[in-house]
């Protein structure tokens, strides 16, 4: 088990309304799994007091003995003063330079790699951010949103990219979009609003990994488990 | 740009110098109180020479008591970052010693240390030393957190990166207080020679004013507005090499 | 009203000139009006006559309302002459002889020291300067720009001394250079600080003495009453009976039997410099206002058209300006 959050409760620093109550959930399998949830409900809030960014909580987080977390949004930026390539070889331990050159390949920023950060699209961004990440020494790699100005095929192939080269990780995706996590992922934590209880339920995704033709009627029975537990 | 600045000042110079000559005439003043046309065209030639060398004096300790500035406050400001307790004292100093009238220190400066080079050096550098702290402490204080975060979160972050993520970002502003500061580096070195120095424009203005030498002013004014035009542009110049050596460029907020 | 950006530069500009205009009028027209008398610097024992003249209704008698307002380094009564802000004013020659060779139309109607205050002090050690030869190799404090540079060209010049021969110090208003004996002569003015150093250097033990380039033939005239051309012309009794009242209130302030009145009085303005040393100063004063024979106030034409000519030979004025016509020596 890599991670186990128990009774956490928790308010913003300056507002007086609770964000989490009480809250408990458990990340025992490595795997592609999600975070879902209605806008506003705290899922980011819970993915950095997952990650150590934020203190100031009740209740317990624990983590498997030096576990190494991260924290990916899509509001980062490459430093500008130089180019995309220079920037992940830079960043990247020597024993993942192999690695760098099949994200690079995989998720197609050949084009764009001697280009500086500012010169890229949206899209293009959000992709160099998360090869970063990739190629960093972790154990559990939390995408908030990381690919939300990627296109949907894109993404889709992203995704199966990294459930295939990483399939000893544990990866928590954020996302609005319900088809995407009941496709991809294993276990789907839904967040609910601070009045329901529990405040946090687990539910099964279809965990595709893009080599099979996927079941419409047990992805469509999957995406209604969710849309009935928000 | 030299040409945009120099035009500038010429319009405003003569301009300012028309509404004189307007008020002389309408009132009858004597070449005492303002000068004429002419005599100050005969001023300028007499004094040329050696206000030109004096005005370039200035300007070199001006230069220098600017460079001193900047270095000491990247210095304080690099040391003021942090939100701890040394942090926290160099901020409030510096907010609080700026309301500082500084040229009331000048005199005491020239009295320790003389009115030779140091004093004027000291008292450029004050005057434009803390608008540089305030700014360059708020810039470097002010993290930039769309970009240090991946370094914190992989454990990659020295102080040396966040002030170069962090002036880099801010590469603008940096050039735009540097370059406003210049001008209050001109003006500290010249309201130091006015008070205490024995040398430089701002000493041949005091001479001028204490000969009630309207016309000798003038042409000092002029002098001196052409020089801190091109100091001004040099700096704006340097900025966008800086700029253009980085690859800091014109991003649109996304 | 709409305001369109030609009629509001119309209006900033009629907003600017015409406070201007006001201010530029001559004040003063009417008897009975008030008159503004700038002085050249702040009050000390140098303004005693004046202050006298205004507290014991000398101006007053005469049925004129005076406002004395105090000079400084940023004050030029010459200038305000001409600008309508003042009447009369007190000026040195050389700003005179600087303002008439300019264009300026003023005009002289009392020269109230007769012997220029301004000289060096010295360490004597029980000697004197004999001679100005004796400068030769001495440090000599100036301040360029200022009328002793003048002088000191002038009294070099005189004695064939070349100026490298000399070391003329730049000075300010810190007297250490001198106190330390970095400066050998120091420029100051005989009976007001040249009183406080002596006192100070008699204190520390030694004894000092004071360099009067008059004593060698070098006059340069000092603090003078000036008005305007114009209102001397326009109004004739005006300007008399402001000569009138001033110089009799000098002449009051300066007699030994109203000594302590005058100290008593300059202290109430001065009130940095103790009773003692204004005493002091009031004799020292005495000395160099009162004429051996003749009037208080009364104009000496040869100093001044020596002084014209120092200036001349020095290049502070390009060409003679006939002092001699700016200088009311007649009765008006």
């Amino acid at each position: 088990m890599l991670l186990q959050c128990r009774n956490i409760t928790y308010r913003y620093p300056h507002g007086d309304a609770l964000v989490f109550n009480d809250l408990n959930c458990r990340l025992a399998d490595p795997g592609f799994h999600g975070l879902f949830g209605p806008s506003g409900v705290g899922k980011s809030t819970l993915a950095r007091i997952i990650a150590g960014e934020i203190s100031g909580f009740a209740g317990e987080i624990k983590r498997r003995d030096r576990a190494g977390i991260l924290y990916s949004c899509n509001t980062e930026r490459l430093p500008g003063w130089s180019s995309v390539g220079v920037h992940l070889t830079k960043v990247t331990p020597a024993a993942h330079l192999p690695l760098l050159q099949e994200l690079i390949s995989a998720f197609d920023l050949g084009s764009c790699i001697d280009s500086r950060f500012s010169q890229l699209s949206l899209g293009q961004k959000n992709r160099a951010n998360l090869t970063r990440y990739l190629l960093q020494d972790f154990d559990l790699l939390i995408m908030d949103e990381s690919l939300a100005n990627v296109d949907e095929a894109t993404r889709k192939q992203i995704i199966v990219t990294i459930k295939r080269m990483f399939p000893d990780k544990y990866f928590l995706y954020i996302s609005h979009s319900v088809a995407e996590v009941a496709t991809f992922c294993a276990r789907i934590f839904m967040l609910r609003d601070i009045h329901k209880s529990p405040q946090l339920i687990e539910v099964a995704g279809r965990d595709h990994h893009g080599d099979t033709v996927m079941d419409r009627t047990a992805l469509e029975r999957t995406m209604l488990e969710i849309v009935h537990a928000a | 740009m030299l040409h945009k600045r120099i035009s500038q000042f010429l319009i405003i110079y003569f301009l300012g110098l028309g509404l004189l000559l307007a008020i002389k005439y309408c009132f009858g003043l004597s070449d005492y109180v303002i000068p004429g046309f002419i005599d100050i065209q005969n001023t300028a030639a007499a004094v040329a020479v050696g206000y030109l060398r004096a005005v370039l004096d200035t300007l070199g300790v001006a230069v220098i008591g600017h460079l001193l500035a900047i270095a000491l406050a990247t210095v304080v400001a690099i040391v003021g970052r942090p939100d701890n307790l040394l942090g926290t004292m160099i901020k409030t100093a510096a907010y609080n010693l700026q309301a500082y009238p500084i040229v009331a220190v000048a005199p005491i400066i020239f009295i320790l240390l003389g009115d030779g080079l140091p004093s004027r050096l000291l008292i450029a550098a004050i005057i434009c030393y803390f608008p540089l702290l305030l700014s360059f402490i708020g810039i470097l204080g002010e993290p930039v957190a769309s970009i240090e975060h991946f370094y914190v979160m992989t454990g990659r972050m020295r102080w040396q990166l966040e002030v170069k993520i962090r002036a880099f970002e801010n590469m603008h502003k940096l050039i735009t207080v540097v370059t406003g500061s210049a001008t209050l580096a001109m003006v500290g070195t010249i309201v130091a020679e006015f008070i205490g120095a024995d040398s430089g424009i701002g000493y041949s203005l005091r001479i001028a004013l204490y000969q009630s030498d309207m016309a000798k002013v003038l042409v000092a004014l002029f002098l001196i507005g052409v020089f801190n035009s091109l100091y001004l542009v040099a700096l704006e110049l340097l900025g966008l090499v800086i700029q253009k050596k980085m690859g800091v460029e014109q991003r649109i907020q996304q | 009203m709409n305001c369109t950006p030609t009629r509001l530069v119309f209006l900033l500009c009629l907003s600017f000139l015409v406070p201007l205009l006001f201010g530029c009028q001559q004040r003063g027209e009417e008897p009975g009006q008030e008159l503004s008398y700038r002085l050249k610097w702040l009050y000390n024992i140098n303004t005693a006559g004046d202050l006298y003249a205004l507290e014991h209704g000398f101006f007053t008698s005469r049925n004129l309302r005076v406002v004395v307002k105090p000079g400084g380094p940023e004050r030029d009564a010459i200038r305000e002459l001409e600008l309508g802000r003042a009447q009369f004013g007190v000026a040195s020659a050389d700003q005179v002889i600087r303002a008439l060779a300019k264009g300026s139309p003023i005009v002289v109607i009392a020269q109230l020291f007769q012997q220029n205050p301004l000289q060096w002090i010295y360490r004597s050690g029980g000697a004197a300067y004999a001679s100005p030869l004796e400068l030769r190799g001495k440090t000599v404090g100036i301040t360029y720009g200022g009328n002793d540079e003048t002088i000191m060209h002038a009294l070099l010049a005189k004695y064939q001394i070349a100026p490298s021969e000399v070391n003329l110090f730049s000075v300010r208003y810190d007297y250490a250079p001198f106190y330390l004996g970095e400066v050998d002569l120091w420029p100051i003015y005989r009976n007001a600080e040249g009183i406080v150093i002596a006192e100070k250097m008699a204190q520390a033990g030694e004894e000092t003495g004071f360099f009067a380039p008059d004593l060698f033939d070098v006059r340069f005239v000092a603090n003078s009453v000036v008005t305007t051309r114009k209102m001397v012309e326009e109004q004739p009794d005006l300007v008399r009976k402001f000569r009138d009242a001033l110089l009799n209130g000098w002449q009051e302030a300066l007699a030994p039997a109203n000594a302590a009145r005058t100290i008593a009085l300059v202290h109430a303005h001065d009130q940095v410099t103790t009773e003692e040393t204004i005493a002091k100063q009031l004799a020292a004063t005495r000395q160099l206002m009162l004429p051996e024979n003749g009037r208080m106030g009364s104009i000496d034409v040869v100093a001044w058209q020596q002084t014209e000519k120092i200036m001349l030979e020095q290049g502070v004025i390009d060409s003679p300006v006939a002092i001699e016509k700016a200088l009311l020596t007649d009765g008006l």
